[in-house]
């Protein structure tokens, strides 16, 4: 019993203390704000600086600091030294003229990160807009994030499977046990894990602050935290079924095989799409489907490797249900494709495409060779012909091997966003809320990106009073490609907001925008603020 | 030389366009308490168009304001409460002129004029501060130029595209 079941308890003490921490902090809700910044935003500095220095309204540490260079090229500022409220960062040597981003992310007393940056230029602003911080990769993240999810697949299918496959189908055995428990401990370490390294994905933080709490905190407030809690409940649904025998195995291990689909059906680009009544229970029929096929190789393999006199048994029985099970998955599969897709070209123009294909092809030879097991060497095998049961055997070690190689590359769809949101993502709005005392603005350019744009924007007085403005007038300009105030009067079709249509914004980057909102004759309120606009 | 002599001309030249195409005070200080002489010089239009009313706030802290006739256009005085008492040579003053309306005449974009008005500047105004005449030009067609904005704390009126006239407060001497 001992090391696993006391590995299994440190981390369910893991997993609440992640909870109670996650309860903790939507309770806190003062956080840093930035007061000021050297050099200030938006500046231009006759020279390098020697040192950067931000002040907030309340002491902070710092989880991520990054310079990044007119080429977009990102150095982490590690010598920083803090000072009251005011972190005072060491800036690296031998910068060259050209627009730098200042890019920070902070967590305050209270718990709660808070990130923004701040552009500068040294001599004169680049002649392209600085890249934004998104661009960014951190490659031993990611690295650390697809092994994470390709420990959670293999714990889920092959361990949370397999446990459901001995109790349902037979072949047990000691080896059998034995792969399966390795399976879900796997599992058990890469789900924890996937939490902290998805806070350092969210917090754009590197694998140096793995871990701070917030990193924690951070990643289990994502949506992943409710797959990893799912996942780790079908974990321990698998561990436990291990250990029982009859009905409660049985029970415990269907429990799990139906944790699994609705652990996947809670996170993931796929459960996100619309219409999630159809979106999620594919999902979960396509995890439950994988889990139910996966499940069987370890087994089979165990049970041919050792000669079981029962693998015959266990090999037609499995024979049986398993058409159902890959109807399901690939139907399911299928639908999710589609949706996600959208059109044919997205298949080979994305990322999101071509990890589909990829996919696509080391599935083609899955089911050659299953079709071969099932027609060629299932009867064979049963009747106890050596040579069929040899190469049944070498056929499931290759099963293995492909669906491995499978989860490998379905867990590189963490970083392809799919056809479908990067559509919704380029039509989305940019929108700034400016706020001051005496009154505030809601600015939402529709689309946030360069071209053809419609502007709405709704005002109030400082206190979120209704404003009746006489005028307002949006004025748009970017400084640091030249482009000098684009001047249009809004109007107000009577729902409330001004409107300014028929305006063309000619580049992305930074744009400033003001709106100027004539409260009364002889009373202008001037709004000011930076806005994104994407390519 | 001729070439740099030329050149501080031309800058000279710029420099007045600049300035006179707002709406600024003839006579850039004052001594309070006192009575003060605002001359509003008005050097341009709206976008070219001919300006045909000048609306001038009076400011808190200045009382007993008369505007000067002027042919041609029709003056009218809009009162009302101020925000407090002030005194006037002994007198509280609670109400008076609160926005002077120059109107019916016409200014063409290409043309100068200068409108008058004279005033107290109580006791109250801070010295060492700048006092702000809100002005608004209406021009034909609906357009109109607002000289209101006031320089925020360590700003100055350089800083805005449409600031207000000022004039700065010293010390009587």
């Amino acid at each position: 019993m001992t090391a696993i079941a006391r590995a299994t308890r440190a981390m369910l003490f893991a997993a609440l203390l992640g909870i109670a921490s996650l309860l903790q902090m939507q309770a806190a809700f003062a956080h840093a704000s930035l007061i000021g910044v050297e050099p200030v935003d938006g500046s231009v500095i006759a020279a390098a600086p020697a040192s950067f220095s931000l002040s907030f309204s309340e002491p902070t540490s710092p989880l991520s600091l990054k310079l990044i260079g007119p080429g977009g090229a990102a150095t982490a500022l590690d010598r920083y030294a803090l000072r009251d409220a005011t972190l005072d960062i060491v800036a690296p040597g031998g910068l060259a003229n050209g627009t730098y981003v200042l890019s920070w992310r902070v967590v305050s007393e209270d718990g709660h990160p808070v990130g923004g940056s701040s552009v500068f230029s040294i001599g004169a602003p680049s002649a392209n807009a600085p890249p934004s911080e998104a661009e960014l990769v951190d490659w031993p993240v990611r690295i650390a994030i697809w092994l994470a999810r390709l420990g959670t697949y293999v714990g889920l299918f092959l361990g949370v499977g397999g446990a459901f496959f001995l109790h349902w189908i037979g072949g047990r055995s000691r080896t059998a046990t034995y792969f399966g428990t390795a399976s879900l401990s796997l599992g058990l370490v890469a789900v924890p894990v996937s939490i902290g390294l998805q806070g350092l994905d969210a917090l754009g933080a590197s694998l140096s602050v793995l871990s701070d709490p917030i990193v924690w905190k951070t990643g289990f407030g994502t949506s992943l935290g409710s797959l990893a809690s799912l996942a780790f409940a079908a974990l321990l649904c698998g561990l436990l079924a291990f250990r029982l025998n009859g009905l409660g195995g049985r029970v415990i291990s269907l429990i799990g095989l139906l944790l699994v689909g609705a652990a996947l059906a809670a996170s993931g680009h796929a459960s996100a799409a619309h219409p999630q009544w159809l979106t999620r229970p594919a999902v979960f029929l396509h995890a439950v489907g994988i889990a139910f096929w996966a499940c069987a190789l370890i087994p089979l393999a165990v049970a041919f490797v050792s000669r079981s006199a029962d693998a015959p048994m266990v090999l037609r029985r499995f024979s049986k249900v398993v058409p159902l099970a890959v109807l399901s998955l690939v139907a399911a599969g299928l639908l999710l494709g589609v949706i996600q897709l959208g059109s044919i070209d997205a298949l080979w123009r994305t990322a999101y495409g071509v990890v589909f294909l990829v996919k696509l092809a080391l599935l083609v030879p899955l089911f050659a060779l299953a079709a071969v097991n099932r027609v060629w060497l299932t009867t064979p095998a049963e009747q106890g012909d050596a040579r069929a049961v040899l190469r049944l055997r070498r056929s499931i070690l290759a099963e293995i091997a492909l669906v491995v190689a499978i989860f490998a590359v379905a867990g590189a769809w963490r970083f392809t966003p799919p056809p479908r949101a990067l559509a919704m993502a380029a039509a989305a709005p940019a929108s700034i809320h400016i706020h001051t005392e005496k009154a505030m603005a809601d600015l939402t350019i529709t689309p946030g990106r360069a071209g053809p744009v419609r502007a709405s924007i709704v005002v109030m007085t400082g206190d979120f009073g209704p404003l009746d403005a006489k005028a307002v007038t949006l004025v748009l300009s970017n400084p640091s490609v030249g482009i000098e105030a684009i001047r249009r009067p809004a109007t107000k079709p009577g729902d409330g907001t001004w409107h300014v249509d028929e305006l063309t914004l000619p580049v992305s980057g930074r744009w400033t925008a003001r709106i100027d909102i004539l409260v009364s004759d002889f009373d202008l309120v001037k709004l000011e603020d930076t806005i994104d606009i994407r390519p | 030389m001729k070439k740099s002599i030329l050149s501080a001309v031309a800058l000279l030249a710029l420099g007045t366009t600049a300035a006179s195409a707002h709406i600024t005070l003839e006579t850039q200080e004052a001594q309070v308490p006192s009575t003060y002489k605002a001359v509003f010089r008005v050097g341009h239009g709206c976008e070219g168009k001919p300006t045909i009313k000048v609306r001038v706030q009076i400011p808190e802290g200045v009382i007993a304001v008369k505007p000067q006739p002027k042919t041609g256009w029709t003056i009218e005085k809009v009162k009302g409460k101020y925000e407090k008492s002030y005194d006037y040579y002994g007198t509280p003053t609670t109400e008076g002129v609160k926005e002077i309306v120059w109107s019916g005449g016409s200014l063409a974009d290409d043309e100068y004029d200068e409108f008058v008005l004279r005033a107290y500047l109580t006791g109250d105004l801070k010295v060492d501060t700048t006092l702000y005449f809100p002005v608004v030009q209406e021009c034909t067609d609906g357009a109109a130029e607002r000289w209101i904005e006031i320089p925020a704390a360590g700003k100055v009126a350089d800083d805005y595209e449409t600031p207000a006239p000022g004039v700065k407060l010293v010390p009587k001497k």
